[in-house]
Parts: C-alpha cells; sequence; structure tokens
C-alpha cells in the first residue's frame, strides 16, 4: 500500500491472453477497461475495444472480427472516417478532469470525414445517418441538414485521410479531396435499447450467452444507465502506411461512465468491479490479443491511504504493470480506504496546489443564455485560465441552429477578474473570427402530393426550420490567471405553429460549444416565443373580418354616388344633412325632380346626370 | 410665432430629447412595435458587420435592408456603430421629412402660412415617428424618401420626385410603392391644389404619364444596377440575391416576427396549404385598393395617396408604428376635410387604446410569461380598427366635402348658384374665411331649397 501511494499514475494489468484460437492475422482485436477514480469519490470507467483491419479496401468482405454490420455501412457510403457518440449527462470538467475519450459532447454527435463532391458528399451523408440510426436505434435520421455543418478547424481528422488519384478524361491526374461532416443532436437520449446493439458488434458479446467471456460482461445495463455520466462511441479511422501500404482500419468501440460508489456504497468512496458493476470478470474473450484493466492511482493531495487489490506485481517504480495471464477467475478489482468512515467531500473544483495536476487543469468553462425576455438573449461564455503565466489559447466553436439569430456584429469580450495582461479589445481576446450564417435550405422533394399547388408551395419560403445552422468561429486568448467574458446577442426565432414540436413549452436543445481541441460546454435549453396553437380558425376568422370590414367600408365609400336629396315634400325628414349617405341617394339617376318644391344637388358618379353635376 | 422659430424648436427639442436618453436605442433595439425585421438597426448593423467582413449579408437571415443602405453606411456614413452620430442623422432625416410636409403644405395651400409650423409640429410630435426613430428604425428613412417624392411632385419637379421614388421603391416593400406610383403621377400632372370640394374628371395626358413611367423605370433599374454592384465583389459583377431577401421578404413573409401589422399571427396560425394562397390574397388585398381610390379621387390625387398610406399603414406586412405615424401626420395637409369626418374621437381613442395595449400585452407575452400571443394579437387588432376607422373615415370625408352642407356654404369653393332670384355666383378663397363670407352673403335659412348649386 505504501509503495502505490507514491506513484502518481500506476498502472495495474490485470489481463488475461489466451489466444488459442487461431485469428486471421488481416486482423487484431484488444480489449481495454481504465478505472479512473475522481477527486469527488466518482470512479470513471472507460471501456475500449479496438479492432484493427488491415485490409485492402477492394477486398471482399469477409471479416472474422470486424463489425461486418458497421463494415458494410462505411463501404456502401465510402466513408474515410467516422466518429459516432451518444452521451447522457454533462461532463464536469472542474471535478472529472479531461475524459479519457474527449468525445463527451451531449446528446448524439456525428462526423465523418469522406472522399467525393459536394452533392455526392451530401448523399452519403444523408445514407450514413440513417444507416446509424437503424443500426443502433438512435434519432440519427433527424441530423439532417438543419443540423449539419463542416467545422472543419475543430473537428481535424483523427486518423489519416487516403489520397485517391486517378485520371480523368482529358488526361491529367485528379485526387480526390475529403470533406467534413459534422451533426449534433443534444436532445438525444441514451439507453438500453442503444447499448444492445452497440454490444452486438464485439466478438465477444456480453457473455450471458457464451461462455467465451470479455470486458464486455461488465457492462451491465442497470449499473451503467445509473452513472452519472454515461456515454458509448464509435470511432473508426484510417491510419495509412508507407506509400505502397493499403493501410489499417481502425475502429474503436468506447464506453464511458462515471459512477458514484460514494451514493450506491451509504457514504464511502471504497470500489470494486462488483460494486460498480455488479460483476466480476469470469472470463476473457479468445480472440483478444490483450484484455487489461487499468486503474489510474489518485494524486496524492486527493489520495489519502488506500489499498488496491490485486496489487501490481512488475513494472518500475513510476509506471509498474502487472503480468497476469495466470490469475485465476473470477477476477475483482478493487480500492479501497480502511482508515476513512465517511467519505468528505472536497472543496468543488481545482483549487491551489502546486502539482502537476493544478498546472494541467481544465481551464473553467461556464456557458448561459440569459435574458429575461423570450424573444431574444445573451449567449455568455466565460472561461478562466487557470494557468499563473501562460496565456491560454483556444478554438471556439459555436454551432447555432437557426432558431436562434446570432447577431456577430455584437460579439464582446472583456476581462472581467484577474490581470488584463495589457491587452485590451475585442482584437486581442477574439481572433480568426469565421462565420456562416444559416442560409436557407431547399425544401424536401417530398412535398406532399396532394396539394393543390405544389409549386407554389415551393415558392413560399419556410422560416427558420428549414435553414442550415449558422457556425461561428473565433481563437480565444485567455490572459493568465484571469477570466475572459465573451457576450453574443442573438434573437430567437418566431415559428409557424406547425413548426413546434409536440411539447413546445418544454424548449429547444442548443448545441453545446466546443472549445478545441475537444471541451464540449453542455448543451443549452431555449425557450422560444409560442403562439398558441388551438387558434388558427379563430385568427383566420378574426384577421379576415376586420380585412372585409375596412374594404367593405371603402368600396362602399367609393362606389357610392353623392347628392343632396331634399325630403320636404315627403314632409318626413326635413334633414338635408344627414340624409347624405342614406339609402335613397342610391337611386339617384333614375330619380327625377319631381317638382319646384323639391331640388336636388347631386356630385354623383355623374352617369346620366346631364349637365348637373360633374362626375367626382 | 414664426415657422421657422417653431421647426428650430421641435426639432431642438427632439434632438435633447434623444441625446438627453442615450440609452434608449439600445433598450429600444429589440422593440418589435418599432422596428421589423425589414427596418431594425440591428440588422442593419449586422449586415454591415457582414459586409465588411466578406461575408455575404444576404446569405442569411438576419439581414434584408436594401444594398442601398449598405452602400450608404459603409461609405458616406460610416458611423452605424456611434450611437450618438445615429441619433443626429435620424434626427435630420425627421427634420427633413418634416420640412418636406411643410413643403407639400404649402404647395397645396399656396404659398406660406401660419400653418406651417404646426405642420412642422405635426411631424415632429407624432409619437408614432419619433418612437420608431429614437430606437433607429430605418423605417424613418422610408417615410422620409415618401415625403420627398410626394414635395418634389407637388412642386412640379418631376425628375427628382421620380428619382426620390425610385429611392423610396428600393427602400421600402415592393407593395408600397406599387400602392403609390398611379397618385404621384397624378399630382405631378395635375398639381397639388386643394380640389376636393369641386371635383372635375382627370384629362390623362397619356403620352407624358407613358413618359414619367418610364422615367422612373429607369431610375429604378438604375438605382437596383448599383445595389447589384454594391452586394457583388469588387469585380463589379453583379448580383441579384439581395432582390428576394429584400423585396422578396414582405411578399413571401419568412420571418414571422411579431408586429403592430396583421399578417405575422395569421401566417404564424396557418395551414401549410392554405400559405401560399392567403399569401397572395393579402398581397392582392393591397393592391385592390390602388384604382378604385385612383378614379374617385382623380380630382386630388395627393388626397388619394394620403388615402393609399393610410390603406399601407392597416395592412401592410412588417408594419410599424412609423407608417400609421406618417398617415396621420399626413392629416394635418388636408385642413378643409377635418369638419366632414364623422368619427375623430373615436379613432383617436382607439389608436390611444392601441398604443397603450400594445406595449402592454407585448411585455406579458414575452417578457412575464403571464400572457400569450393571443394577447399581443388582441392588440394589434385593436391597432388594425384604428388604422381601418380613420382610413375610412378620411375615404368618406374626401367625398363628403364635395357636397357642401355642413359647417359653411361652400368650404372655399366656388360655387354657381341658381334660382328665383336671378344668378349668382358663391366665391371664397380660403377656408379661413368661410365664417365671414357667409355672414356677408347673409343667406336666410332654407336658401338650398329655393338655390340651386351648380358646382364648378
Amino acid at each position: 500500500m505504501t509503495r502505490t501511494l507514491k506513484l502518481q499514475c500506476a498502472v495495474v494489468v490485470v489481463a488475461a491472453l489466451c489466444v488459442h484460437a487461431t485469428v486471421a492475422s488481416s486482423e487484431e482485436y484488444t480489449e481495454d477497461l481504465l478505472l479512473r477514480p475522481l477527486r469527488d469519490g466518482k470512479v470513471a470507467s472507460t471501456f475500449t475495444f479496438t479492432t484493427l483491419l488491415h485490409s485492402s479496401p477492394d477486398d471482399a468482405q469477409h471479416y472474422t472480427l470486424f463489425p461486418l454490420a458497421l463494415g458494410q455501412i462505411l463501404r456502401a457510403h465510402a466513408v474515410t472516417e467516422l466518429h459516432l457518440s451518444l452521451n447522457a449527462g454533462k461532463w464536469d470538467y472542474r471535478q472529472w478532469h479531461y475524459p479519457d475519450h474527449p468525445a463527451v459532447a451531449t446528446g448524439a454527435e456525428l462526423w465523418a470525414w469522406m472522399p467525393g463532391t459536394g452533392a455526392d458528399i451530401d448523399a452519403r451523408w444523408a445514407g450514413l445517418r440513417n444507416s446509424l440510426a437503424g443500426l443502433f436505434c438512435a434519432s440519427l435520421g433527424s441530423l439532417d441538414q438543419r443540423r449539419t455543418l463542416a467545422p472543419t478547424d475543430a473537428y481535424q481528422p483523427l486518423g489519416d485521410l487516403p489520397v485517391f488519384q486517378y485520371d480523368t478524361a482529358n488526361g491529367t491526374t485528379t485526387s480526390t479531396t475529403h470533406h467534413l461532416r459534422h451533426a449534433t443532436l443534444p436532445s438525444e437520449n441514451v439507453c438500453t435499447e442503444n447499448l444492445t446493439p452497440f454490444l452486438k458488434l464485439l466478438p465477444c458479446k456480453d457473455g450471458a450467452s457464451t461462455h467465451a467471456c470479455s470486458l464486455a460482461r461488465l457492462l451491465n445495463p442497470q449499473r451503467l444507465f445509473d452513472a452519472d455520466w454515461h456515454g458509448m462511441g464509435v470511432h473508426v479511422r484510417w491510419l495509412g502506411g508507407g506509400e505502397h501500404s493499403e493501410g489499417t482500419i481502425e475502429l474503436k468501440l468506447v464506453v464511458q461512465a462515471v459512477l458514484d460508489p460514494v451514493r450506491t456504497s451509504g457514504g464511502r468512496r471504497d470500489w470494486s468491479l462488483t460494486s460498480l458493476f455488479d460483476r466480476v470478470l469470469d472470463g476473457t474473450c479468445p480472440v483478444a490479443g490483450s484484455s487489461t484493466v487499468r486503474v489510474v492511482l489518485p494524486s496524492e493531495d486527493s489520495g489519502g491511504m488506500y489499498r488496491l487489490s490485486p496489487e501490481a506485481e512488475t513494472g518500475d517504480a513510476q509506471h509498474p504493470e502487472v503480468e497476469a495471464h495466470a490469475r485465476p477467475t473470477p477476477l475483482d478489482v478493487s480500492m479501497a480506504w480502511h482508515t476513512e468512515r465517511v467519505f468528505e467531500y472536497p472543496e468543488y473544483g481545482y483549487h491551489g496546489g502546486d502539482g502537476n495536476e493544478y498546472a494541467h487543469a481544465p481551464p473553467t468553462i461556464h456557458r448561459f443564455l440569459h435574458h429575461t425576455a423570450q424573444t431574444h438573449g445573451v449567449l455568455t461564455l466565460s472561461i478562466t485560465n487557470p494557468a499563473r503565466d501562460a496565456l491560454l489559447r483556444v478554438g471556439y466553436l459555436e454551432t447555432l441552429p437557426a432558431l436562434v439569430v446570432p447577431w456577430v456584429s455584437t460579439l464582446s469580450a472583456e476581462v472581467v477578474s484577474g490581470k488584463d495582461g495589457g491587452m485590451d479589445g475585442r482584437g486581442e481576446y477574439i481572433s480568426d473570427l469565421v462565420y456562416h450564417p444559416s442560409r436557407a435550405l431547399s425544401p424536401p422533394p417530398s412535398s406532399p402530393p396532394s396539394s393543390f399547388w405544389p409549386s407554389l408551395a415551393s415558392l413560399t419560403p419556410s422560416t427558420s426550420t428549414l435553414h442550415s445552422p449558422s457556425l461561428l468561429q473565433a481563437t480565444l486568448t485567455v490572459p493568465p490567471n484571469s477570466t475572459l467574458r465573451v457576450q453574443l446577442a442573438l434573437s430567437k426565432a418566431f415559428l409557424r405553429y406547425t413548426e413546434h414540436p409536440p411539447d413546445a413549452m418544454r424548449g429547444w436543445d442548443l448545441p453545446g460549444g466546443v472549445l478545441f481541441p475537444r471541451i464540449h460546454t453542455p448543451a443549452l435549453l431555449t425557450d422560444l416565443p409560442t403562439p398558441d396553437f388551438s387558434m388558427p380558425y379563430n385568427v383566420i376568422i378574426l384577421s379576415c373580418t376586420l380585412l372585409t370590414l375596412v374594404f367593405g367600408s371603402v368600396f362602399n365609400a367609393v362606389t357610392r354616388g353623392w347628392g343632396i336629396v331634399d325630403l320636404s315634400g315627403g314632409g318626413e325628414d326635413n334633414n338635408s344633412g344627414s340624409g347624405v349617405g342614406g339609402d335613397k341617394e342610391m337611386k339617384d339617376g333614375e330619380e327625377e325632380p319631381k317638382g319646384g318644391e323639391e331640388r336636388v344637388i347631386k356630385g354623383g358618379d355623374g352617369e346620366g346626370e346631364g349637365g348637373k353635376g360633374r362626375g367626382m | 410665432m414664426d415657422a421657422r422659430a417653431v421647426f428650430a424648436l421641435l426639432v431642438s427639442g427632439r434632438l435633447g430629447l434623444a441625446l438627453s436618453f442615450p440609452w434608449l436605442p439600445d433598450a429600444l433595439k429589440y422593440d418589435h412595435m418599432l422596428s421589423s425585421p425589414l427596418t431594425a438597426r440591428l440588422r442593419l448593423q449586422e449586415g454591415i458587420f457582414l459586409y465588411q467582413h466578406d461575408i455575404d449579408p444576404y446569405s442569411g437571415s438576419a439581414f434584408r435592408h436594401s444594398p442601398l443602405y449598405l452602400s450608404l453606411f459603409t461609405t458616406l456614413l460610416p458611423i452605424i456603430s456611434s450611437p450618438t452620430a445615429c441619433i443626429l442623422l435620424w434626427t435630420a432625416a425627421d427634420a427633413l421629412a418634416a420640412y418636406s410636409l411643410v413643403r407639400i403644405w404649402r404647395a397645396r395651400a399656396g404659398g406660406a402660412s401660419e400653418r406651417d409650423g404646426l405642420v412642422a409640429a405635426a411631424y415632429l410630435l407624432n409619437p408614432y415617428l419619433f418612437l420608431p426613430s429614437l430606437g433607429l428604425s430605418t423605417s424613418t428613412f422610408e417615410n422620409l424618401s415618401i415625403l420627398l417624392a410626394l414635395m418634389f411632385a407637388c412642386e412640379g419637379s418631376s425628375s427628382p420626385a421620380l428619382l426620390a421614388f425610385a429611392l423610396a421603391t428600393h427602400l421600402t416593400p415592393p407593395l408600397s410603392s406599387l400602392l403609390l406610383l398611379l397618385p404621384l403621377l397624378g399630382v405631378l400632372l395635375s398639381g397639388p391644389a386643394s380640389s376636393l370640394e369641386d371635383p372635375c374628371t382627370f384629362t390623362s395626358p397619356a403620352l407624358r404619364m407613358t413618359r414619367l413611367g418610364a422615367e422612373y423605370l429607369t431610375y429604378v433599374l438604375v438605382l437596383g444596377a448599383a445595389a447589384a454592384i454594391v452586394v457583388g465583389d469588387d469585380t463589379y459583377t453583379l448580383k441579384w440575391g439581395w432582390v428576394g431577401q429584400t423585396w422578396g421578404t414582405s411578399l413571401t413573409l419568412p420571418d414571422l416576427t411579431p408586429n403592430i401589422g396583421l399578417w405575422w399571427y395569421f401566417f404564424t396560425e396557418m395551414f401549410d396549404h392554405f400559405r401560399p394562397f392567403f399569401l397572395g390574397v393579402f398581397s392582392i388585398h393591397l393592391v385592390i385598393y390602388i384604382m378604385p381610390i385612383s378614379i374617385k379621387f382623380q380630382h386630388d390625387p395627393l388626397y388619394a395617396s394620403f388615402l393609399l398610406i393610410g390603406i399601407l399603414a392597416t395592412f401592410k406586412a412588417y408594419l410599424t408604428l412609423a407608417d400609421p405615424g406618417l398617415f396621420l401626420s399626413m392629416g394635418i395637409l388636408f385642413p378643409e376635410v377635418w369638419t366632414y369626418l364623422r368619427h375623430p374621437l373615436p379613432t383617436f381613442l382607439l389608436h390611444l387604446h392601441a398604443a397603450l395595449l400594445l406595449p402592454l400585452l407585448h411585455a406579458l407575452w414575452t417578457s412575464h410569461g403571464t400572457g400569450n400571443a393571443n394577447f399581443f394579437y388582441a392588440a394589434t387588432l385593436v391597432m388594425g380598427v384604428a388604422n381601418g376607422a380613420g382610413v375610412v373615415d378620411w375615404c368618406w370625408a374626401g367625398m363628403r366635402i364635395a357636397i357642401g352642407g355642413r359647417g359653411g356654404v361652400a368650404g372655399g369653393r366656388k360655387i354657381r348658384v341658381k334660382g328665383g332670384d336671378g344668378e349668382g355666383v358663391l366665391e371664397e378663397e380660403k377656408d379661413e374665411e368661410v365664417k365671414t363670407t357667409h355672414s356677408e352673403w347673409e343667406l336666410e335659412e332654407g336658401w338650398e331649397e329655393r338655390w340651386e348649386v351648380v358646382q364648378e
């Protein structure tokens, strides 16, 4: 115990390598579980299942370990690099530090690099998201053009992009370029129905039905979805070899969860595989090249006196490793703080401290949307640079759906605490500003055929729901040990009543901002002003009534003949003034003066009036 | 008081008000009653920002102003981000508009009169006009261009009038200029003098009218080409993407931001299949008024343009308070009609009602959350009734005046009377002199029964 206490990052490998089966040399499979106790008593666990496929792209798809279902999708849509993550919860960078795998955006996030040209890519992108939606039972189909962008700076390819050269008709050699498509759906929920098809992609399933067990055995849905934060990801990339090598396709299936033993074990932070997952490792995957469980030991200031079991066996003082092929199953890894009766939560976030932890702590980021009115708001990002003496330079990416219109001219930045660092003004804090306003998309071709005037309907542009998102990207420079506040005013769209979702009062999710390389801020909920959904008929009736009222009155006035009718002969009404506009005067033209007593002054339409009145 | 002193006092008062509350433009910039998506200064600022950063401002949905604003505010007056300079510019525009109104009045009344100060006050003190101006809504410039066009037309200078009107065509929605074109040509051809009481048939010099129309069209096209060059890149290629974003917006209503008009909630609540149909109905409904009013008031085209401005102020898409403001302020030009208005007080009270309800119910809906959209819609209906009542009343009164019978014998007209005692001419020069002339003639009660009145 005392030995491990000194180690910043010891690794216990409890692996079982049982490669008895003859695995095709073109495919390799490894699995890995990383457990990391966090300073607030939680445990971050990361399952990584990696499959490497060394093959030329023209091979027939005879896979042994690589999942055929995914391979077919990648082949059909010619995807070079693919990243899909389905996450629930908000990753707390201040307490949990950086995640072991960076794709922690809330909800669904899908991005892919594909070779080809514009329209072709859009078609394949649509096919890709629909295929993945079917494969993973997720609403990825709604990641359509209204949510798709190409933020290439923030989402650089993590692998290599192959260069396909081909000869064009006129003899020149052209190489294809790769394009990025990226979309997020922050409101997507992650649940068992997504995990089941995910596990089916593994060569060793969860072990419930076969005696071949693997680390996936630990993926107990009841514990996984009880976690404070959980998510899964599919990451495919292409790793180029030499000039003539055909390269390698790497598939990583990742499950991350932040489990809370303090909550489940009554105040203590002791954990074991049993307490975290309610299961133990009772076997290994026979086709896995390696199958490891690693534990990152807590840092000194939050570590305390703990015992890790089983103990590390080999390795140097800094990074001991355990080769434990012969370790009997079932295997349970546990960590216990015997001297600690009840876990005391540390102060929130990383504070003080002189260790490396402080120097490399993530910047503190708050992003919120605030204003009192429903019609507009201010998006504020406050970012604190924890470093004592180094400027923090990060890329900042906002992809805002057309539900909100950002006013980029109002973008401003100021240092609200800490030292200014001699910088002043927007030009210093915000640089390399890139902005693509949301643009109108062509309406989907499937307009209802029953529409009476389909051609006319296509002429009327829709409101903001048929627009691409707007993209705002900038480089932020934060002076050391200070907080930068970036503010952006935005207006909210007014949608047609048919464009609101069924639960309109819930509001809309805005995807989180990205500070790249790869810090995701939580999604935001914004409420849009809603119309009254029960009013269509009433509004049509009331507005049209007003329309016809005014039109009728003006029509009445301009078509009316004008004249003064002297009714003294009739004896009832002698008031010529009030007779104007009465019924009788409409008869002008037919009416003849009846005698000397009755005279008519007319200024009517002039028809048949002779010399009496000229036309008005 | 001297008209000039009154004018200077009013303008400096306006300026003082605007400058002593420099936070007002910022506080009012989101106000849906003062500025629409077509006129908001925030959007203009955004468009200029995008334009200066080499992003096509018309590619998004934020900017729907004319490209002419872009060229104005990037070259001649690069002041859009300075509130004080903007306040000065907007006040100057208001002052110029008020001055145009005064000159229209002088042209109509045949020279300077004591009423000049009143006319200027009617424009500069109209809350419907100075509030949008304080909010830096570009509707100020729309009104200015319309008034300039009318002023030049009243003074008989056809080319400046048509140029100003072509400018108005570019700054305002296309239906506005379509409605006002015919009466404007009428003013150019027959002059601004009041002939409401003495209707006569308008004899149309067809050739001249065609020539003026062609001149107007040329100006519009030249300005359009200039706009296309402004939007295009440095190579002087023409880009026409702005046409749909500026003129097309008021026809197809892609932005359903609330305003005081009738369109936004109607098309928020409209069934998708009927949307094109009702968009057509609402647009054509505006056009329908052109011919009846132009024909009925062919003897006084300035009055016809006044009525059509009232129609626009009631039924236009993307209405702001500046539109009914222009209509109400122009009413000052027609004092001879005032006595014939049937219900000026109810109209005024309706406007008062609407002006109080609109901000209140808007705040209840969007800020306090204690009301919903129907509240504000109800207030816009009141506004619609108020505007409609005004238009109908002025339309009625404009024809009612022709037959006299109330408030004096003739009300400024010349009439020939025939009767048993022979023949004579009743003649009055100015409406101010109605009463004295009346008493001088000492017509006994019931003279109308014994005299036949033939209008000239």
